[in-house]
C-alpha cells in the first residue's frame, strides 16, 4: 500500500470537486482497501464520500423506489419495505459477504466493486485488464470465471446488487463535474469488447448518485438464490435473480438475470422468452433453466457451473410459484 | 479424587488481556529507529542465480541489504538436516525462496525497493508432484530425490497372501492444507556484536529459533535471546518457520545495527510459508472370510517440498498411525519423504498422521464391502485390545475398548436409526444424505526416543509477592498452555488458580522446555510443571518455613519468607521416561508412544445431485484423552480441529501452478466460516493415565484426524460414491456422479 492524502467532502460537489489527478471515491472503502493492499492502486488521495449528507436514504415515490448510493448492504437487507416488495434485492444484499462487511459496505460500492479474477487481483499478472497482452484465466485457473462473453477476458462481475437491480430494471443517476446523467443499468455496465479495462461508464469525476427502481407492475414477485462455496464471506460461484409477474399461475413476464456468469450480470433472454404466457411448474421452470445456459462456452475448469445455474434458476422460478 | 481445579472449566488466564485488546501482538510493538524488512523472493521454482538487478530510480544507499555473503556464520536454517539456506546463493529450489533481505526506516518505500530488485535466474528443470518425484526422472535432492523413509515390519506380511480369502488394494491422497492462523508471521530483531541477538516474535518453540540463530550467527548460547510474544495461533505453522523470519530480521539488524521488524501479509505468508505434506498411500490388505485381518502391506509418500525441514518426523508420525488402531500380525510399513520444487511443507497439527489415517480409514470401509460386512462390524472384529500390539508392535497397557466409543458415538449421533432412514428416503431425494465414521488413535508426545532426546526441563519460582511462577519455553499460541499449567500448579500445591503465573517464554529466563508441538504441553510438560511445583514446595517444608499442612496464605508467607532469607528460590524438574518405555530407533519397532488418545467420529453428510455440494450436517466426536484438564479448552480443541478437519476435507484447495501457491488471499483460499459448519458434539471418556498429570494425555491434534474420512465415507453411504482423494469439490463430485451414471 502507498501513502495516501484524504479528503472528507460534505457535499457532492465538494467530492468532485476533488477528483482529480490520481483520486479516488471512497464510501465503505471495502473493495478499495482490498485494492490497495493488493497493490492494484496507487491513489494521490482517497476523497470520503462517507459523510454527505442525503445520499442515504431509500425512499418510495410514484414512480419508485430510490436508494441512496451509501445505504449500507445491512440496512438494504432489512428495509421492510424492501423486503416487502423488492424481496430479492433485499435477499442479495442480506447473502453478500458477512455482517460486519455488510455494515461497511454501501449499494454503490457494491455496483463498483471490480472484478475478483485471481489474475486481475495479483499485481505480477499483467492482464488485458489492466492493459497486458493476455487474459491468464482462459488457459489458467478458471474455475470461477465466466460461461459466457469468455472469448476476450473471462472476469465474472462480482456485483450482487446488480443482479436483483437489472432484473429489476433499474437505472442509475451519475453526477460529475460537467453535471448529471441517467442510464440503464443495462447500459451502465459495459463488455470487454466495448473496453477491457473497465467494468462500467463511470468517469473519474463522477459519483453514483441514486440508484432508482421502477415501481413494480401488481402481481410481481420476486427470488433471489446465490450459490457459494461458503455460507458467508464470498461471492458467488453463481447467482440469480428471477422477477416474474403473473397471473394465476400463468407467468405473464419474466425477467431473469445471472450473476457471476459473464463480465456483466448477464440477462437470460430465452428463459425469459419461454416462460411468458406459460403455467410456472416443473417443467417449465426446467426448459427455462436449461435455455439460460443455451449458447454457455464454458472453460477448461468451470463446466460445473452450468449444472449449477440449471438448479438455481429453475429453483428461483418455482421459489415464486410456491410462495 | 476430589479435584479443586483439574477437571473445572477454570477461565483463559490471559483471556481478558486479549479481549480487551491489550495484549500485545509482535506488530504492536515498536523500537526507537527500528527499521523495516522486507524478503525479496524467488519468482522460478529451480534455477541457477545469474544476476541480481537493482532498478536505478529507488535510492539504494538508504537501504540495508544482506545477501548470502553477509552471512556471519552458517548460511542453513539449522533443524535436523541442514539443508536449507537462510538466504539462497547460487541456486534456487522453490518459487518464494528467499534470496535478499531489505530493510529502510520507510516502509512505503521499502514494497517499492522489493518490486524493484530484479533476479535473473536461468531456470532448471523442477519437478512439482510427489509422483514425478518419486519417479526420479529428475533428481533435485540428495542422490534419490528422498529426505527420509521407513520402514516398519511386524509378522511376515509375504506369507499371508496366498492363504487370504480377500485380497483389497486401494489408493488414496490428500492436498496440501495452510494453517491460517489469524497472526501472520512477525519478529522483530536487534543484533550487534556486543550484545548479541535478540528476537521477539510470534513463534511456538523458543528454543528452536534460539538453535537456529546460534548457528546462523556463529555465537554463544547466551548471546542469542529469543522471546516469545502474544501469538495468535500457530497449529505447527509457526514451529519450524519462525527460524527463517528471525533469522532474517537478525541478519538485516546485524547489519543495519538498528532493530528490524518483519511482518508478512497475508499474501506473502500462505505463499511463502509451510503447508501440511500432500500425500499418497497404497493400500493391500488381506483378509479371512470372517473379516479378520491377516495382512496389510502400505506405502506411504508425503510431499515435503524443496527442504528436508520436519518432513522426516512428520512422515514418522504418518507412517506409525498408518495401521491404526487394528490388531493385524502382519504389517509392513514402506513411507518416504520425496523432494518437489515447491516451498517446503511443514508442521500442520496431525504431523503426517492424518493423512495417513485418512487412507486407513477409506481403505477400511472398502475392506469391509469385499468382505461383506458393514464398516462397523469390520472393525469390531479387529479392534485392538489391551495386550494386543500395534504396527509397531507395541504392546497397549491400556484398557482401550473401542467398540463402546463406537457404540457411544453411534448413540449420540443416532447413527444407525439414520442409516436406515436416509437410505429409504434417498431413493427418491434430489438431497441425498449419508452418515459414515472413522475409528482412530493419536500418539502423544515425541515418537519413539524423542523425548528422551529431549531432556525437557521446567522450573517452578517464588515471587516477591508470594505467588509461584511457572518457567518453560511452552508457549501459549490460543491452545492453553498458560491456564493448563496454573490449573496443573494450583491443584497440585493446593494454592489459588490466581496464586500461580506463567511466565513469558523467553531464553533467558526459561529453562528448555521442549517445542510446543506433537500434544505434548500438557501431557509430558505438564507432569513436568507439577513436579516443578511439589519440588519447590518439598524445599520450603525442608527449610521449616511451611508446615505440612498449609493455607494459601501460609503459602504465600513461605515463599517470601524464604525469598527475605535466602534472595530466591527456583525449583526444575527434568523429564525421565517412564521405564516401560521401550522404543528401538533401527527397526522403528516398539513403544512408539507414551499414551495414545482414542476416537470415533461419526459425520451426517448431504449431497445436492444437482448443484453437487456436500455438507456435513452433524457432526460427533468421541474420544478417550485420559482425564480432561479443562472441559471448555478441551472441549474448543475438539472443536476446531474438527472445523479444520472439515475444511481439509471439503473446502481448501491449495491451487499450485508453476510450483506457486497461486490461491495465497484469503477470497480464493476458501475455509468454511461458522455458518458451514455443523453442531458439534464432543464427548469424553475419561480414563486417567499415570504418568499425564492429573492422569491427562494430549489432545491438541487429534481432533484433525478423524473429520476427513469420516466425511467421505458419510459421502459414500449417500451417494455409493467412492472417493479417496481430499479435498472433495463440488467439480470433482459432479464428475464422480457423471462417471456413475454414464
Amino acid at each position: 500500500m502507498n501513502r495516501f492524502e484524504w479528503t472528507d467532502a460534505a457535499t457532492v460537489h465538494e467530492a468532485i470537486s476533488q477528483l482529480n489527478g490520481r483520486a479516488v471515491v471512497k464510501a465503505g472503502g471495502v473493495d478499495l482497501l482490498d485494492r490497495l493492499k493488493e497493490g492494484l492502486e496507487a491513489p494521490q488521495r482517497l476523497v470520503n464520500i462517507r459523510n454527505i449528507r442525503g445520499l442515504d436514504r431509500i425512499e418510495e415515490g410514484k414512480d419508485g423506489l430510490r436508494i441512496g448510493p451509501l445505504v449500507t448492504l445491512a440496512r438494504l437487507s432489512e428495509d421492510k419495505l424492501v423486503l416487502e416488495r423488492y424481496t430479492a434485492l433485499a435477499q442479495a444484499a442480506g447473502r453478500a459477504a458477512t455482517p460486519q462487511i455488510r455494515n461497511m459496505a454501501t449499494a454503490g460500492g457494491n455496483l463498483l466493486q471490480r472484478p475478483r479474477c485471481w489474475y486481475f487481483r495479483q499485481e505480477e499478472f499483467h492482464c488485458r485488464r489492466k492493459g497486458g497482452e493476455r487474459c491468464f484465466a482462459l488457459d489458467g485457473e478458471n474455475q470461477y470465471h465466466a460461461i459466457f462473453d469468455n472469448q476476450l477476458c473471462a472476469i465474472v462481475h462480482p456485483s450482487a446488487l446488480a443482479v436483483p437491480l437489472m432484473a429489476f430494471g433499474a437505472r442509475v443517476v451519475l453526477t460529475g463535474s460537467k453535471g448529471a446523467r441517467e442510464v440503464e443499468l443495462e447500459r451502465f455496465f459495459v463488455t470487454p469488447e466495448q473496453d477491457i479495462m473497465r467494468e462500467n461508464i463511470i468517469a473519474p469525476d463522477e459519483l453514483i448518485t441514486e440508484i432508482k427502481v421502477p415501481r413494480l407492475q401488481p402481481a410481481t414477485r420476486s427470488f433471489y438464490i446465490k450459490q457459494g462455496e461458503k455460507e458467508s464471506f464470498d461471492w458467488p460461484v453463481a447467482d440469480v435473480c428471477a422477477v416474474l409477474q403473473t397471473k394465476g399461475n400463468v407467468c405473464l413476464k419474466a425477467s431473469i438475470v445471472l450473476g457471476a456468469a459473464a463480465p456483466v450480470p448477464w440477462r437470460a433472454s430465452k428463459a425469459e422468452a419461454s416462460l411468458a404466457g406459460k403455467v410456472i411448474n416443473e417443467q417449465s421452470a426446467r426448459e427455462a433453466a436449461r435455455l439460460s445456459m443455451e449458447g454457455a462456452t464454458p472453460l477448461a475448469q468451470n463446466r460445473y457451473k452450468l449444472a449449477v445455474f440449471e438448479a438455481i434458476v429453475r429453483r428461483a422460478i418455482l421459489r415464486q410459484a410456491s410462495s | 479424587m476430589q479435584t479443586r481445579f483439574i477437571g473445572k472449566p477454570m477461565p483463559r488466564k490471559e483471556g481478558r488481556e486479549k479481549v480487551t485488546g491489550r495484549a500485545r501482538y509482535i506488530d504492536d510493538i515498536t523500537m526507537p529507529g527500528m527499521l523495516f524488512g522486507a524478503t525479496v523472493r524467488s519468482p522460478v521454482p529451480r534455477g541457477r542465480i545469474k544476476e541480481i538487478r537493482f532498478d536505478p530510480q529507488i535510492p539504494w544507499d538508504e537501504f540495508t541489504i544482506v545477501t548470502a555473503q553477509d552471512v556471519p556464520g552458517s548460511n542453513y536454517v539449522a533443524l535436523i538436516v541442514n539443508d536449507q539456506p537462510y538466504l539462497a546463493d547460487r541456486l534456487v529450489n522453490h518459487a518464494e525462496e528467499p534470496v535478499l533481505l531489505l530493510a529502510h526506516t520507510d516502509k512505503y518505500l521499502l514494497e517499492e525497493a522489493r518490486r524493484a530488485v530484479r533476479l535473473e535466474i536461468e531456470p532448471l528443470p523442477p519437478v512439482f508432484t510427489l509422483d514425478e518425484s518419486d519417479e526420479k526422472k529428475e533428481i533435485i535432492w540428495g542422490e534419490d530425490n528422498v529426505f527420509k523413509s521407513f520402514l516398519v515390519e511386524k509378522g511376515n506380511v509375504d506369507d499371508v497372501w496366498a492363504g487370504a480369502d480377500f485380497i483389497v488394494e486401494g489408493e488414496y491422497r490428500t492436498g496440501a492444507q495452510e494453517q491460517l492462523y489469524i497472526e501472520t508471521n512477525g519478529v522483530i530483531a536487534v543484533a550487534n556484536p556486543e550484545e548479541g541477538v535478540t528476537v521477539w516474535g510470534s513463534m511456538q518453540c523458543p528454543y528452536y529459533v534460539h538453535k537456529a540463530l546460534i548457528k546462523l550467527f556463529n555465537l554463544p548460547e547466551d548471546k542469542i535471546r529469543v522471546v516469545q510474544t502474544e501469538t495468535g495461533g500457530g497449529f505447527g505453522g509457526k514451529e519450524e518457520y519462525p527460524s527463517m523470519i528471525a533469522g532474517h530480521a537478525a541478519l538485516l539488524a546485524w547489519k543495519s545495527g538498528k532493530p528490524v521488524k518483519i511482518i508478512y501479509d497475508r499474501a506473502e505468508d500462505m505463499a511463502a510459508t509451510t503447508k501440511r505434506h500432500p500425500s499418497r498411500t497404497r493400500h493391500r490388505t488381506a483378509v479371512t472370510r470372517d473379516g479378520r485381518l491377516l495382512g496389510m502391506e502400505i506405502d506411504f509418500v508425503v510431499d515435503g517440498g524443496a527442504y528436508a525441514t520436519l518432513s522426516a518426523v512428520v512422515l514418522s508420525r504418518g507412517t506409525i498411525h498408518a495401521a491404526g488402531p487394528y490388531n493385524c500380525p502382519n504389517v509392513r510399513i514402506r513411507s518416504r519423504a520425496v523432494a518437489t520444487n515447491v516451498p517446503p511443507h511443514g508442521a500442520f497439527r496431525g504431523f503426517g498422521a492424518p493423512q495417513s489415517i485418512f487412507a486407513l480409514e477409506r481403505h477400511m470401509n472398502k475392506v469391509a464391502r469385499a468382505v461383506g460386512l458393514s464398516p462397523e462390524e469390520f472393525r469390531r472384529r479387529n479392534f485392538i485390545r489391551e495386550g494386543e500390539t500395534t504396527a509397531t508392535s507395541q504392546v497397549i497397557r491400556e484398557a482401550v475398548d473401542m467398540q463402546r466409543l463406537v457404540e457411544r458415538a453411534f448413540e449420540l449421533s443416532d447413527y444407525r436409526d439414520k442409516q436406515e432412514r436416509f437410505a429409504r428416503e434417498n431413493e427418491s431425494a434430489r438431497v441425498k444424505r449419508g452418515v459414515g465414521f472413522a475409528s482412530f488413535m493419536h500418539g502423544a508426545g515425541f515418537t519413539g526416543s524423542g523425548e528422551k532426546y529431549l531432556q525437557s526441563i521446567v522450573g517452578a519460582e517464588a515471587t516477591p509477592e508470594g505467588r509461584v511462577r511457572i518457567l518453560a519455553a511452552n508457549t501459549e499460541i490460543g491452545q492453553g498452555t498458560n491456564t493448563i499449567f496454573a490449573q496443573i500448579a494450583a491443584e497440585a500445591l493446593g494454592l489459588d488458580f490466581e496464586q500461580i503465573e506463567v511466565a513469558q517464554p523467553d531464553t533467558a529466563n526459561v529453562p528448555n522446555s521442549g517445542p510446543t508441538v506433537a500434544s505434548r504441553t500438557t501431557m509430558i510438560v505438564g507432569k513436568l510443571v507439577e513436579s516443578a511445583a511439589l519440588s519447590l514446595r518439598q524445599t520450603l517444608q525442608n527449610s521449616k518455613l511451611l508446615a505440612d499442612s498449609y493455607s494459601p496464605e501460609d503459602f504465600s508467607r513461605a515463599c517470601r519468607d524464604y525469598l527475605a532469607k535466602y534472595g530466591q528460590l527456583k525449583s526444575f524438574s527434568q523429564y525421565k521416561q517412564p521405564a516401560e518405555i521401550d522404543w528401538d530407533d533401527e527397526k522403528y519397532r516398539g513403544d512408539a508412544y507414551g499414551a495414545f488418545a482414542w476416537a470415533v467420529y461419526v459425520a451426517e453428510v448431504s449431497v445436492d445431485t444437482l448443484t453437487f455440494e456436500a455438507r456435513v450436517e452433524d457432526f460427533v466426536a468421541v474420544q478417550e484423552v485420559g482425564r480432561v484438564i479443562n472441559p471448555t479448552m478441551a472441549a474448543g480443541q475438539i472443536e476446531g480441529g474438527v472445523a479444520q478437519g472439515i475444511g481439509y476435507t471439503l473446502f481448501e484447495n491449495v491451487v499450485w501452478r508453476g510450483g506457486r501457491m497461486i490461491n495465497n488471499q484469503m477470497t480464493n483460499y476458501i475455509i468454511p466460516t461458522t455458518a458451514d459448519i455443523p453442531p458439534i458434539r464432543v464427548h469424553f471418556e475419561e480414563m486417567p493415565y499415570e504418568h499425564g498429570p492429573g492422569g491427562a494425555k494430549g489432545i491438541g491434534e487429534l481432533p484433525m484426524d478423524g473429520a476427513a474420512p469420516a466425511i467421505l465415507n458419510a459421502i459414500e453411504n449417500a451417494t455409493g460414491l467412492e472417493l479417496n482423494q481430499i479435498p472433495l469439490m463440488p467439480e470433482q463430485l459432479m464428475e464422480a456422479f457423471r462417471g456413475e451414471h454414464a
